[in-house]
């Protein structure tokens, strides 16, 4: 008790030189502010309204229209193809800053056909999105439910499990093969990481409105998750027990930064669905289910020299494989841009980690940058390429 | 806390963020206490909604626009009327312009007008052929504006070469020729802006020997780039997209209507009349005593102008629009209420 006294007096100092500084930025905040301040009043502040997402309904389209602008906006009128519709607006037409709002319009809309849906506020602007080609947008239905479970299965589970097979084929190989093949892997999943980059760049850039800082997000999100599951690896590998522990622990953390991907790619897979790009998202089952077979192979890689229980090697399949199952839920019945853009850059980050954590692994046992391991990166990053061009 | 825990924190907490926007959509329920209003589809039924509509195209009980067509319609100004030694008619008008008004265009619209005395468009102005025509005007606005009539007068009454400045003035006279359908608008530069804006109105002179009685009405159809993208986001007739189909316009059956129709459409190249269920002779320029045509379309560029005459056979609704589908769609349709 004695002790702690002259502690608090020092505790005090330490708060509060740690809170002048913001007590002063927030008087200056707050005279900026203040109303009648016209020090800031340069310009006019534009409007910005997205329209994230557009459903087709029983004779209906139902636009899910958000305020990214920096100001309140009222949403006065509604178009198709920009006419003048009527419309509602669920639940106000007066929108604060960063809200929501269903624009719901009866609307005779024919299948396959091309639509844009526009809004028009107050100030005369107009904003708005096009759909591809309109089709029946799924209900969250036990029926839609399952058959999105399905195809999460077919496209996560299914490929990864028989990915696993590969474990008495690497068993065999020399050591040099054997690089090659952990290679291989590697640059499998660089791609897989580069590639989900590329595409929450482009939702960012389509659909994502300047006020999220779409780009931002994706590179913050993508070293947060990156640094945080290296963090973790690192934790489980470097544990007190030994070589065998290490080895599981790499293809399990393989394992979860493959399922943190996989559910992005079920959130592409629903969300095609719902944009109503049906012909599109077979394309994408059948293109993930050939790809996902490669990641069944990153994650028995590292248990070449072991040998694993059947059971863990089923676990290990299933946490990569059956978050796609979540993802096509999530992308088919509730997902903006924005949390989209976020699942694909956790996934990235991700997919970076396990590249690190092959490369710590495979680093063990020989010299980094082999023949085998340059050929095996460039080949796996090729075989991605081509498949994702064929498909 | 350890740094390992605090990193395995953010991430989740990156992960629940996510995740809690990506229910956001699903989380709106619109407030179920509101009574239910009603939506009325193109061909697709019936909407019940406890949120707002958003409809301009039907009436919703509000007067709100700050633009009267119905006022507009029928509302000839003959001027301040008085006899000058020779006998001859002086009419004098006062017009004052003014670019500062935010005026409601359509229902929740709001649009900085440039107006003539106050309105879109500004007022009809008529004489008789022969009559002393005197304009007073005042530029009360903040930018240069000009009065430049159609018809025939001297060089200096033209209203181009002449900016008259804010808070300037100008008097233009002239004695009213033709007898016609002619037109009057700003000729400052940049010509677009100044007539996208609202700086229009219509000039009418009458024949000597006068035109058979009728229920005259005078029609300009405008538009306006409420975004500024030069294309047309409304079109109108008389100022207020889809007025006349809450607001019809009453005629009586076998009286012969007049409609003194004028295209001032900014942006596009033609914009046109089309009416249901009858056909009207048709004087273009009203200049000549004869129709041109007997038909039930006509299309016009822009500063193109018609007389229409016609009379109803039989009662009921009759539509007349813009036979260009985009415009009628974007809010240039009528109806006539032909009366018994």
């Amino acid at each position: 008790m004695e002790k702690e006294q002259p502690a608090k007096p020092r505790n005090a100092r330490l708060v509060a030189s740690a809170a002048i500084p913001i007590v002063i930025l927030a008087a200056m905040v707050a005279f900026l502010l203040w109303p009648g301040n016209s020090i800031l009043n340069m310009g006019v502040p534009l409007p910005d309204v997205t329209i994230e997402r557009v459903e087709f309904g029983d004779k209906l389209i139902t636009a899910h229209v958000r305020n990214t602008g920096p100001q309140a906006v009222e949403i006065v009128m509604a178009d198709v193809n920009d006419r003048i519709v009527p419309a509602a607006i669920e639940p106000l037409r007066s929108l604060e800053r960063f809200a929501e709002a269903q624009v719901i319009i009866p609307f005779d809309w024919v299948e396959a056909q091309p639509y844009e849906i526009g809004v028009t506020v107050s100030d005369g602007t107009r904003f708005a999105t096009a759909v591809a080609a309109a089709a029946p947008t799924p209900k969250p239905s036990a029926d839609q439910v399952s058959l999105l479970a399905l195809i999460g299965t077919y496209v996560g589970i299914i490929p990864v499990l028989i990915g696993l097979l590969w474990l008495p084929f690497l068993r065999q190989l020399s050591s040099a093969k054997y690089m090659f093949f952990l290679s291989l892997t590697a640059g499998l999943l660089l791609f897989l990481g580069i590639d989900a980059l590329v595409e929450a760049n482009e939702i960012s850039a389509e659909r994502v409105s300047g006020a999220f800082g779409g780009q931002v997000l994706i590179a913050m999100v993508t070293v947060i998750s990156f640094v945080a599951l290296l963090y973790v690896s690192e934790k489980l590998a470097g544990g007190r027990r030994q070589q065998v522990a290490g080895a599981f622990a790499i293809s399990l953390m393989i394992a979860v930064g493959i399922g943190l991907h996989n559910l992005g790619e079920g959130l592409a897979i629903g969300a095609a669905m719902i944009a109503g790009q049906v012909a599109l998202s077979t394309f994408l089952i059948v293109g993930f289910a050939i790809h996902n077979a490669t990641e069944g192979l990153a994650i028995v890689a590292p248990l070449a020299r072991e040998r694993p229980r059947i059971l863990r090697l089923v676990l290990l399949g299933l946490i990569a494989g059956a978050p796609a199952i979540a993802g096509t839920w999530i992308g088919g019945f509730v997902a903006s841009p924005v949390a989209s853009i976020v699942f694909l850059s956790v996934g990235a980050g991700a997919v970076f980690q396990v590249v690190v954590a092959i490369f710590k692994f495979a680093g063990k046992s020989s010299k980094f940058l082999s023949g085998p391991v340059v050929g095996g990166m460039a080949a796996g990053m090729l075989v991605m390429y081509l498949t994702s061009v064929l498909i | 806390m350890s740094s390992a825990k605090i990193l395995l924190a953010v991430v989740i907490a990156t992960a629940l963020a996510g995740t809690a926007l990506a229910f956001s959509s699903a989380g709106i329920q619109a407030g179920a206490q509101d009574p239910e209003k009603t939506v009325t589809g193109h061909s697709a039924g019936l909407y019940q909604t406890s949120g707002d509509v958003l409809d301009p195209e039907h009436f919703d009980g509000r007067e709100t626009t700050d633009i009267d067509p119905d006022k507009y319609l029928r509302e000839f100004n003959y001027g301040r009327v008085s006899t000058l030694p020779d006998g001859t008619t002086l009419r004098e008008f006062t017009i004052i312009a003014d670019d500062r008004q935010t005026m409601e265009v359509s229902p929740g619209v709001f649009y900085n007008g440039w107006t003539f005395n106050g309105t879109i468009p500004g007022p009809t102005i008529r004489a008789t052929e022969g009559d002393l025509v005197r304009i007073y005007f005042y530029n009360n606005g903040t930018k240069p504006h000009s009065m430049h009539f159609h018809g025939i007068h001297r060089a200096e009454m033209d209203g181009v070469f002449e900016q008259i400045s804010p808070g300037g003035r100008f008097t233009y006279e002239w004695t009213a020729e033709p007898a016609g359908l002619h037109l009057y608008h700003c000729h400052v530069q940049p010509l677009e802006e100044h007539i996208s804006h609202g700086l229009y109105g219509v000039y009418i002179v009458d024949p000597k020997e006068p035109r058979p009685e009728a229920d005259e009405m005078v029609m300009v159809m405008n538009g306006y780039d409420t975004d500024f993208d030069t294309e047309n986001n409304f079109y109108t007739v008389n100022g207020v997209p889809f007025y006349y189909m809450h607001h019809p316009i009453q005629i009586e059956k076998d009286r012969l209507v007049r409609v003194y129709l004028v295209n001032i459409l900014e942006f596009d190249q033609i914009n046109n009349f089309h009416l249901h269920g009858n056909l009207f002779n048709l004087y273009r320029t009203g200049t000549m005593p004869e129709p041109d045509e007997y038909t039930d379309i006509v299309t016009m560029s822009q500063g193109e102008r018609s007389v229409l005459e016609f009379s109803y056979k039989y009662p009921g609704q009759y539509m007349f629009h813009a036979h260009k589908t985009e415009f009628a769609e974007k809010g240039w349709t009528g109806i006539f209420l032909v009366k018994e």
